[in-house]
């Protein structure tokens, strides 16, 4: 025998570990770039909450009920509740969602354009095992992002006295992984069926956007209040005001394996262009 | 003895791309093997269907007897590949590619890595995104390279190397020939194909047009001519030779060309007296042209 090589390929397993682990490398700074920014924001909005809890209180108050139930501002009676309706309703799982579109797309489409996957592919790697790889390691980079935001704001609110509800604001950034990690598997699905990081993004994106806007427009209409069935983020929700649903969670988490499944299947028997 | 590649009516059109058609082709063991085409033709479609980039619109291929779609990773832990403008995470230095691709295939010994990056004269220690081109197509080179591969796969791979380090290219891959490694080598080169190959096949505008060993296509090709006499001569006895073309006759040069043998032609000019004689060999470049006919498409 004239060669060295391995007749037999590594296991997936293996393989499935040396990708997760080269993905999180790729994106060793996004930890800090995105958990970093949403803390910071997150955390400015608890540190100014002892300051404003009383006006605010009063102009809720004045609010009309349709607005208040459209935005989950039922009540501000606390800080966990105001990060809610200021941070975690639209701003961090819009961002997150997009975040994880992005993190599941560039080791894929965004590879693929690049001409990186013709190297990467001459190794015995399934491509199915790399489509897991991007959806794993998001998954991991989506928790510790998340984990960033609620320390800095928990360690902000504890700074300023804001009084923030521990389980409250536990629960309510938890409550944010499912829904974009369902989105993660939303990109992936995609990628089993496009070839370019931007179309992949766009149509993602948009689907987010579209997703917020009918179970916000749901909310306020009856006429559209049906259509909130297909938006995630009506099984999203609200943690901090309305408890953790942990059937929604699952449902949400569930549905991402299923269409990563899915993404995976269409990716591997694609052609890679 | 099993051909090491193997392909059978292989056809892969996508879109308005013509791709590869009914290429049926067999490389042997040991075989340097070329194949020749200009940008376009469909070379890089062939390669990319035989590692499963690409899922055949017809046909099979088939790599150490296995299939090359329902087998391909097995394929691919005995295969080093070369793709064509090599391009990879450019922060990464050339010793994490490197690595990370030992993992992927199993493979903790990184020594002949480090012994080919002396060899190429590259450090691995620098991101891809700092290196050269030449210097990056060294670490691709390696990455095909290092784990010693049964069947080495490249798609131009001396695009970017300097002079020297293409010398050493070649002297490295007539190595691996003494080793048994087969290597398929997709080029436009024609000079390259020619210094290195055993047999080459010419692609044309997505078709096989011709396998041929080089040495016959030298043998048979044609031969240039540019004579000077010491008196006027008469071009119909030049005109008579078989299989003579382009001739001319100005200012006392005649120049022409004769397929196959030259012996009739020397024969004849040896009834002469000669001031000066230049007979040169064609380039696998003219004999592209003899194939491609002067059509580029």
């Amino acid at each position: 025998m004239s060669s060295g090589a391995p007749v037999s390929p590594p296991g997936s397993a293996r393989s499935l570990y040396a990708i997760v682990r080269h993905l999180l490398r790729l994106q060793r700074w996004a930890p800090l770039t995105w958990g970093l920014s949403l803390g910071l924001s997150c955390a400015l909005v608890a540190a100014i909450w002892p300051s404003i809890s009383d006006s605010i209180s009063q102009a809720i108050a004045s609010y009309p009920d349709a607005i208040k139930e459209a935005f989950s501002i039922e009540q501000l009676s606390s800080a966990d509740q105001y990060l809610d309706v200021e941070m975690l309703s639209l701003i961090v799982p819009l961002a997150l969602a997009f975040f994880a579109i992005r993190s599941v797309a560039r080791p894929l489409v965004g590879a693929e354009e690049n001409s990186y996957l013709d190297a990467l592919l001459s190794v015995p790697l399934d491509r199915r095992v790399l489509a897991a790889g991007a959806m794993i390691s998001t998954a991991i980079l989506l928790a510790v992002i998340l984990a960033i935001i609620w320390l800095m704001t928990w360690a902000a609110g504890l700074a300023v006295g804001a009084g923030i509800g521990l389980e409250e604001w536990t629960l309510g950034v938890v409550n944010v992984w499912p829904i974009a990690f369902a989105f993660g598997g939303f990109a992936l699905l995609l990628c089993g069926m496009l070839h370019s990081l931007a179309a992949v993004t766009g149509v993602a994106s948009g689907t987010l956007i579209a997703m917020y806007l009918i179970d916000l427009l749901g909310k306020l209409s009856p006429d559209v209040e049906p259509l909130r069935v297909i938006s995630a983020y009506r099984y999203y929700g609200s943690a901090v005001q309305d408890g953790f649903d942990l059937s929604h969670a699952l449902g949400l988490t569930a549905a991402g394996v299923l269409l990563a499944v899915a993404g995976a299947v269409l990716f591997n028997r694609r052609d890679i262009r | 003895m099993a051909p090491v590649i193997r392909t059978e009516g292989l056809t892969k059109v996508y879109g308005e791309d013509r791709g590869i058609i009914d290429l049926s082709l067999e490389c042997g063991k040991g075989e340097i093997f070329g194949f020749l085409g200009p940008n376009g033709s469909g070379k890089t479609t062939t390669i990319r269907t035989l590692l499963d980039l690409l899922h055949p619109s017809s046909g099979r291929a088939e790599i150490f007897g296995l299939d090359s779609r329902s087998q391909s990773r097995a394929i691919r832990a005995r295969v080093g590949n070369l793709p064509g403008g090599f391009a990879y995470e450019k922060h990464l230095t050339g010793r994490e590619l490197i690595q990370l691709f030992a993992r992927l295939r199993g493979i903790s010994d990184l020594g002949r890595a480090e012994e080919l990056a002396q060899r190429f004269d590259v450090g691995l220690d620098q991101p891809l995104k700092q290196l050269s081109r030449g210097n990056v197509q060294k670490i691709a080179l390696i990455q095909a390279l290092f784990h010693s591969p049964e069947l080495l796969i490249l798609d131009e791979p001396t695009s970017g190397l300097d002079p020297l380090m293409q010398a050493e290219f070649i002297r490295l891959l007539e190595e691996e020939r003494g080793r048994g490694v087969t290597v398929f080598l997709s080029s436009h080169d024609l000079d390259e194909v020619e210094r290195i190959c055993d047999r080459v096949a010419i692609i044309r505008s997505a078709r096989l047009v011709a396998i041929e060993d080089v040495h016959d296509m030298h043998r048979r090709a044609m031969r240039h001519f540019v004579v000077r006499f010491d008196r006027p001569v008469e071009l119909e006895p030049f005109a008579a030779l078989p299989g003579v073309q382009q001739l001319e006759l100005v200012d006392g040069r005649l120049t022409f060309s004769v397929s196959g043998t030259a012996d009739a032609a020397v024969k004849l000019l040896a009834g002469y007296t000669l001031t000066d004689i230049e007979i040169t060999h064609p380039s696998l470049e003219e004999l592209f042209m003899t194939y491609y006919g002067g059509d580029h498409e």
